[in-house]
């Protein structure tokens, strides 16, 4: 098994863990060229390797770990590593995608993935070096925490670990991979279900490239862009994602008291400026990265991760919490135990609501931090009410009611936007394939409140139609092996140089807001977008066009960010997860009472977004479509 | 006279959180915020998203926009994060 194309290693191996064989998975170059890598390619093997109603903590259950092609390429940002499975916690599709270095040691032991099925008898440590696969005694580390593990694993391989929590199936737990997380959608406690504890790599194997010389000159424009661009070069460098929470706050945006309000008074004293000014002691980013977004931060003495923008926003305002130190603290200590801060944020909030409505007796208050840690410890080990929250936010209101309050789409916690703020933002949650998730939604928040060109964040007009165009632009960001961020620099420093206060940007401002039509066509006709697009706007396709060698024109990445959208929205079908629907106080309770657009009209703008995506009146894939894009159910 | 709150890099050029500034328009102010510092938050300013109690100037009258003396702008350089 090889590639004709650069950007991969050609080799995908299966690992029954059952049986204890391992073999060469097929991937052919027409998978490639139809899914690119990561996130697309994995949904389409997950799709394939298992069957209908498969269990998802059951040995059936695959565990994808896969790399896009720009990964240990020398591209910017590129360190990716994608695991897909189906989700525990959902019952859905799950694709999540994490930083660190992993993703290059995995293409430098000279693979682009691995598909890890069945169940060790024993806990187990799969080791992976120069394509080889050995599947280790991992009793020793059973039980360790994340970072514990780490250090007990070979110090020059890239590793992926779970902590208790994964071992003890919580619903959202995560893997960690050095400091960072696969942290949506509970791949941990998959893992965990398998009886693996960690995943190591390494290897000397090189990345081919197609065209060396031209992949090389634009990677050095990219460079240059990236760190010359305000967003990218200079504030997420200074503040990390945290820079978000005073912009949230202002825009109405941040979710506060389990969602029931957009602003915090006191956001200011967990924002990225009073991170910067108090606790950071610098920032760090992943291996490749030239935006070193990343935090570090002392908790108790301690050199450690600092927390970002969501978890600082479901920590924070989410609970009521103006305690910084504490976000820091919890941050770390959910890392410890492998669980994902977004929803143990979303959860905590959920479960304080209830405590204040007297649907469950608990400790648990907004405002009061005492005991935080011990819950943080109980989820983990599933004790006492943590055995409760260890099933997130949607089982517990099966249980204990407050279902129009639990803050979830399809299973998944929302993340940190408050979407009746931001109306289109609240579609991408109910629309995104894996759940309430901000990046699979599109990230709509950009245009409406957190970018420097923002339109009405309360109108519905082009809301489906930007929706889809920026989800299908992420999805292809994910399926190359890029880090999102290195999107920030989509509007050019060149443009910011127009004054986003000015006259240029109200009268673009107002034409977003017509420019569903022009996406209409753009979506219903790709290939007529035969062009690769300048560098400055999308830096991708250029790049993977030196890379790999294909032809990556605007119209066919388009195409590949489409097929991945719809090849998970058919496993969700296939799996029964296919409601795209959202809280009713995300629908019917106003955000602001005297402001009766402060809503999410999700009923006028869902079947905009179907028909625009080519889906039925159910948002089921239509025959024409899948026909149009070549992908089969 | 409104509030103006400044954020991100633009917090640490002008050395403050949040002043009180006498101005009848969006243009005034920043006119003004670039008299009264002597241009050192010009290169900011210039690439900055403007709000006025929340809202985007760009989706209101953009520096054109008038100013109430209760109003908050608060002031933010293009921010990435997510």
């Amino acid at each position: 098994m090889s590639s004709k194309y650069g950007g991969y290693m050609g080799k995908f191996l299966e690992i029954d863990l059952s049986s204890g064989q391992v073999r060469d998975y097929e991937v052919s170059d027409e998978l490639r060229e139809k899914y690119l890598g990561s996130k697309g390619l994995a949904a389409r093997i997950l799709y394939d390797a298992t069957e209908k109603g498969v269990d998802p903590l059951g040995p059936d259950n695959v565990l994808i770990v896969n790399t896009g092609p720009l990964v240990a390429s020398g591209a910017p940002c590129t360190s990716r590593f994608n695991v897909s499975t189906k989700s525990p916690l959902t019952g859905g599709v799950l694709s999540s995608n994490c930083g660190g270095n992993f993703g290059i040691h995995l293409k430098k032991a000279g693979l682009d993935g691995i598909i890890v099925r069945g169940k060790a008898d024993k806990p187990t440590w799969i080791h992976i070096e120069d394509g080889e696969v050995e599947l280790r005694d991992g009793s020793d580390l059973w039980g360790l925490d994340t970072e514990e593990t780490q250090k007990k694993l070979p110090k020059k391989s890239g590793k992926m670990v779970i902590g208790p929590a994964g071992e003890n199936g919580v619903l959202y737990a995560c893997i960690i991979s050095q400091e960072r997380a696969a942290g949506r959608g509970g791949a941990g406690a998959v893992m965990g279900s398998k009886n693996v504890k960690a995943i190591t790599a390494s290897g000397k194997a090189k990345v081919p490239v197609a065209n060396p010389e031209k992949f090389q000159s634009d990677v050095k424009r990219w460079i240059k862009i990236l760190q010359g661009h305000p967003s990218t070069g200079e504030m997420m460098p200074a503040y990390g994602t945290a820079a978000f929470v005073n912009r949230c706050n202002e825009t109405n945006t941040l979710p506060t008291h389990n969602f029931q309000r957009g602003s915090f008074e006191e956001a200011d004293a967990i924002s990225g400026e009073t991170l910067a000014e108090t606790l950071l002691t610098k920032n760090f980013g992943c291996t490749s990265c030239v935006i070193k977004c990343g935090r570090r931060v002392k908790v108790g003495g301690k050199d450690v991760k600092g927390p970002e923008f969501e978890t600082l926003g479901l920590l924070g305002p989410n609970i009521e919490n103006s305690d910084l130190a504490k976000i820091c603290q919890w941050n770390y200590e959910a890392d410890l135990v492998g669980i994902d801060t977004i929803s143990l944020g979303n959860t905590l909030g959920f479960a304080m609501e209830l405590t204040e409505k007297g649907l469950l007796k608990s400790d648990l208050k907004f405002g009061q931090t005492e005991g935080i840690s011990e819950i943080i410890r109980d989820i983990a080990y599933r004790r006492g009410l943590g055995a409760e929250l260890a099933e997130g936010v949607k089982r517990m209101s099966e249980k204990y009611g407050g279902k129009d309050f639990a803050m979830h789409a399809k299973g998944m916690e929302f993340a940190s936007y408050e979407p009746r703020g931001a109306v289109g933002h609240g579609l991408g949650y109910a629309i995104a394939n894996r759940g309430g998730c901000h990046i699979a939604g599109g990230y709509m928040i950009y245009f409406e409140a957190n970018g420097p060109l923002t339109m009405d964040p309360l109108t519905t007009h082009a809301k489906p139609h930007l929706t889809a165009l920026m989800q299908i632009l992420l999805d292809s960001l994910s399926d190359a092996g890029s880090c999102q961020f290195t999107a920030f620099t989509a509007v050019p420093k060149q443009a910011l140089n127009l004054k986003p206060s000015g006259l240029i940007y109200r009268i673009a401002a107002k034409a977003l807001e017509g420019f569903g039509p022009s996406i209409f066509l753009m979506l219903k006709y790709p290939k007529a977008l035969a062009f690769v697009p300048p560098m400055e706007l999308l830096q991708h396709p250029r790049v993977i066009t030196d890379l790999t060698g294909m032809k990556m024109t605007f119209g066919k990445y388009i195409e590949i960010g489409e097929r991945t959208y719809l090849i998970e929205r058919l496993f969700n079908i296939r799996e029964g997860v296919n409601q795209d629907t959202l809280p009713r106080r995300s629908t019917d309770e106003l955000q602001i009472p005297s402001d009766p657009r402060t809503r999410v009209p999700l009923a006028k703008m869902l079947p905009v977004y179907y028909r625009l995506r080519g889906l039925d009146r159910c948002g089921a894939p239509t025959p024409k479509t899948l026909a149009r894009l070549g992908v089969r159910g | 006279m409104p509030t103006v709150k400044f954020f991100a890099t633009l917090r640490q050029a002008a050395g403050a959180r949040q002043i009180e500034l006498e101005a009848g328009t969006v243009k005034e102010l920043l006119n003004r915020l670039s008299t009264d510092y002597e241009g050192k938050l010009d290169r900011y300013i210039k690439i900055s998203t403007v709000l006025v109690n929340g809202k985007n100037v760009s989706n209101m009258k953009g520096q054109k926009t008038k100013l109430r003396p209760d109003d908050v702008v608060s002031i933010f350089p293009p921010l990435g994060g997510g």
